[in-house]
């Protein structure tokens, strides 16, 4: 007999999101054609480099948004099987070890079409999709790994692709005047960054044979501006007690403001957002049925477990209103971004990453947060095979229960392997969680 | 029965064992700072240029107590033993610490030192990983600079060019010393186990560079070197394992399993000492151009590069040194050996190379099953002796 995993469903997901969830759909299915409709396609990691591929008039393939769609469809298992058999161990980031594995079976399917040998490959199979890569670009904030895996993928593809690399410097604060988009290093390393910028477009003609449109480029980044604005509005609406949308329903608008492209869909899709949290405010709905806690989730998506997560927290009454992969990330900063001169406010969004901070940015970040979003407790996932966001967590969590008394508990789990996800600990860590702030408002009111 | 002079080993173990403690006495004797910095590529002459002692820290024995509270446990062991050192006060001899590595794991674990210990200089002097682009030298030319002042800063010395040059000349000879016990290895007329040529490399990491010096002039002074080398043994290139030295008890399994080791692209081993200084340069200059040559001596999985690669270099190494089989150390959660790790055993693979894959652990591997491990693997590689055609 099977047991229910959850009593009762008490979240109350955006209904606006689908339509980003719809756009994201068809902008795969579209990339899946890239080489039939004749198009140039690049592979890259990291950074949001995707206006600069749109200007040049490519298709573009991120292979971490790829990875996170095939655990979030619970699809993942074929390309990391692939992997595996290839010889990636299972520690290594499943991120990139399942996008390798997908760069096996497109380097495979590519083979056995130039071959005319046909193997046991199922072209049905969503890993087995991607457009094989005219080239790759990587432009990885924060995580080592990041850059190395792109020379990898180079690898596989026998290394006969060019490579580009945009080095991206660590915000590490090496001097006193150091802190969140202020001093010296932050101006040397935004210069540097945007030279390389400048680099990567001569490159992109190169490789493209066309001149890159600076136009297409300052249109796309007014509209990318633009959605950046609305989506910044939407999220300080959330302030608001008990929240209208949750982390999750950030989480389900990644893809649009991390890849799509830019344009007036872009926007429209956000202002849409904005709207239902606008109207939700006035009727008095709230994301979560019984708001009791307001949590802040740390720790890069867990994507097999992204419906689960949300029903889970939800039954508990926790709300989870802002998480750093959220609220840190993803063009966060619009101010930094002149349309009619786009790229160094591009290059500083790159730098930006919430992965490329030292300790002393994410404790700043980190506390404006909590301050914010009125949290009462913070949710640790300790990402498996993910070290760049689980690298400050600890301290993170003590600089929380110092500085403002919030509590945090910490579980197990990984962004693209489900396997790492442990449920006992989970409820047993969150409930002790929960109980620390029923008796620290207990005693508040002595 | 070591073949090596056994005083000179006596005092270099003593000083590997313990380095903390050798940096302490030095400390007293000398009066002078002494600056911890971490793997794989820091310029240590830098640090020795202004008259303090440079010592890249070492993974520690000690069991992981409160850096699992700082570290998660899928963290590799040398940084994990890291965040674990500073936490417990290991490390409070040093004066200030410098990395130059972007190593996404090294960072949580010095990051680690600047939150328990807030009040030591850490300064991050990030070299650009990515080697082929031409903006990269002067990066790192910047990165230099940048390091000298903060290394001027915190031992109250200037590093004068001549100085710097001095110190160049006495890291080279050291590296070249080293290479010639590589040589005489490779050669196999010379008995050097694989944990004694671990012991000579390991030592240079953490001790003044002149009293090593004497000390390796002194050993090979002593010694012997035979006319032949011996015809009945398995030939093996240990391959791997970045940042820190694998257990001596693991490499001595390897040799009691009938095997002798004839090279290795260890960090503790050749990829430490490939590669010289040019000295023939503005000594700053001379310090990036190492930088950006360590990675085509000895390719490193850690930087990124489409000019020339790790398991070529590999299969190079294999056909001069005539090694009939590698084994992979890799220390346990090390992202760069995962991702690399593949591309090897293709190579490995594609030219009937046998290899065993051996993952290593703070915690350490059970030293019954790996000799079984290594026992079947040597019996391997007897009955499929391998002609290599690179």
């Amino acid at each position: 007999m099977q047991t229910e995993l959850f009593q009762k469903d008490k979240t109350n997901k955006l209904s606006s999101t689908r339509v980003g969830g719809k756009m994201t759909a068809d902008y795969w299915e579209n990339i899946f054609t890239a080489k039939e409709r004749g198009k140039h396609v690049v592979w890259y990691n990291g950074a949001a480099m995707n206006p600069l591929f749109q200007a040049a008039g490519l298709e573009w393939c991120h292979g971490e948004a790829f990875a996170a769609r095939l655990a979030a469809q619970h699809l993942e298992e074929p390309a990391q099987a692939a992997g595996a058999e290839y010889g990636y161990i299972g520690e290594l980031c499943s991120y990139a070890r399942t996008h390798l594995g997908c760069a096996v079976l497109t380097q495979q399917s590519r083979t056995e079409s130039e071959t005319g040998v046909v193997g046991l490959l199922d072209q049905k199979e969503l890993a087995a999709k991607l457009p094989a890569p005219d080239f790759f670009v990587n432009g990885y904030a924060g995580c080592s790994t990041g850059q190395q895996w792109d020379a990898m993928t180079y690898r596989v593809f026998d290394r006969k692709l060019p490579v580009f690399n945009v080095s991206l410097p660590m915000l590490w604060g090496n001097k006193p005047d150091a802190g969140y988009m202020r001093g010296e290093e932050w101006v040397e390393v935004s210069d540097y960054a945007e030279g390389q910028l400048r680099e990567l477009i001569t490159f992109l003609e190169h490789q493209t044979g066309r001149p890159f449109d600076w136009d297409v480029l300052s249109e796309s980044m007014s509209f990318i501006k633009r959605a950046s604005e609305l989506r910044l509005e939407a999220m300080q609406l959330c302030t608001h007690a008990p929240t209208p949308a949750t982390y999750w329903d950030w989480v389900a608008s990644i893809a649009p403001i991390n890849f799509l492209p830019g344009n007036q869909a872009l926007v429209d899709y956000f202002a849409g957002v904005k709207a239902e949290i606008e109207q939700r405010l006035r009727d008095g709905v709230s994301a979560v049925k019984d708001e009791r806690y307001r949590v802040y989730f740390d720790g890069i998506m867990n994507w097999n477990k992204l419906g689960f997560l949300t029903r889970k927290f939800a039954e508990y009454d926790v709300s989870v209103v802002a998480g750093r992969y959220t609220h840190e990330s993803f063009w966060q900063e619009p101010q930094l971004i002149d349309v009619d001169n786009p790229l160094r406010g591009m290059a500083q969004h790159y730098l930006l990453c919430p992965l490329n901070h030292g300790l002393k940015n994410l404790q700043e970040l980190l506390l404006r947060r909590l301050d914010e979003y009125a949290i009462d407790g913070i949710a640790f996932h300790s990402t498996r095979t993910c070290r760049a966001m689980t690298n400050p967590q600890t301290m993170l969590a003590k600089t929380a229960e110092r500085e403002r008394g919030v509590k945090s508990f910490f579980f197990e789990g990984d962004v693209a392997d489900a396997s790492f996800y442990n449920d006992e600990l989970f409820d047993s860590r969150l409930e002790a969680m929960l109980e620390a702030i029923d008796v620290q408002r207990t005693k508040s009111l002595v | 029965m070591s073949e090596l002079h056994a005083p000179s080993m006596a005092m270099l173990q003593t000083v590997a064992d313990d380095p903390v403690t050798y940096a302490n006495n030095w400390k007293t004797a000398h009066q002078r700072p002494v600056v911890g910095s971490f793997p794989m590529n820091f310029p240590v002459e830098l640090v020795h240029a202004a008259g303090a002692l440079p010592v890249i820290i070492q993974e520690s024995r000690t069991p992981i107590t409160e850096g699992r509270s700082l570290l998660a446990e899928f963290y590799c062991g040398y940084t994990r033993s890291v965040a674990d050192q500073a936490a417990i006060g290991e490390l409070d001899v040093f004066d200030a610490f410098a990395a130059a590595d972007h190593c996404v794991q090294l960072l949580g674990a010095v990051d680690a030192i600047r939150y328990t210990r807030p009040e030591k200089p850490v300064h991050f002097a990030q070299f650009t990983s990515a080697m082929d682009d031409a903006w990269t030298k002067p990066r790192v030319d910047g990165r230099i600079a940048e390091l000298r002042s903060q290394i001027e800063t915190v031992t109250g010395t200037a590093v004068e060019t001549d100085t710097l040059s001095a110190s160049i000349k006495a890291f080279n000879r050291n590296r070249q010393l080293l290479r010639h016990f590589y040589e005489l290895r490779r050669s196999g007329r010379a008995r050097i186990t694989a944990s004694e040529m671990q012991l000579l490399v390991k030592s240079s990491m953490v001790m003044d560079i002149d009293q090593h010096t004497a000390a390796l002039q002194t050993i090979l002074a002593e010694l012997p070197v035979h006319d032949e080398a011996p015809d009945d043994v398995v030939r093996l290139h240990i391959s791997g394992h970045f940042c820190h030295a694998p257990r001596p008890e693991i490499l001595d399994v390897i040799e009691e399993s009938g095997a002798i080791v004839v090279d290795d692209d260890l960090y503790t081993g050749f990829r430490y000492i490939s590669t010289d200084v040019p000295e023939s340069q503005d000594p700053l200059a001379a310090l990036s151009s190492w930088y950006l040559e360590r990675n085509v001596k000895a390719p490193c999985p850690t930087r990124v590069t489409s000019e020339v690669d790790w398991d070529t270099y590999l299969l190079d190494s294999i056909a001069a040194s005539g090694a009939s089989g590698v084994l992979v150390l890799m220390a346990k959660f090390c992202e760069p050996h995962m991702l690399y790790y593949p591309e090897l055993r293709k190579a490995l693979e594609s030219h009937g190379i046998p290899s065993l894959l051996i993952e290593t652990e703070h915690e350490g591997i059970p030293v019954e099953k790996l000799r079984t491990q290594m026992e079947t693997f040597v019996e391997r590689i007897r009955r499929h002796v391998t002609t290599v055609a690179v």
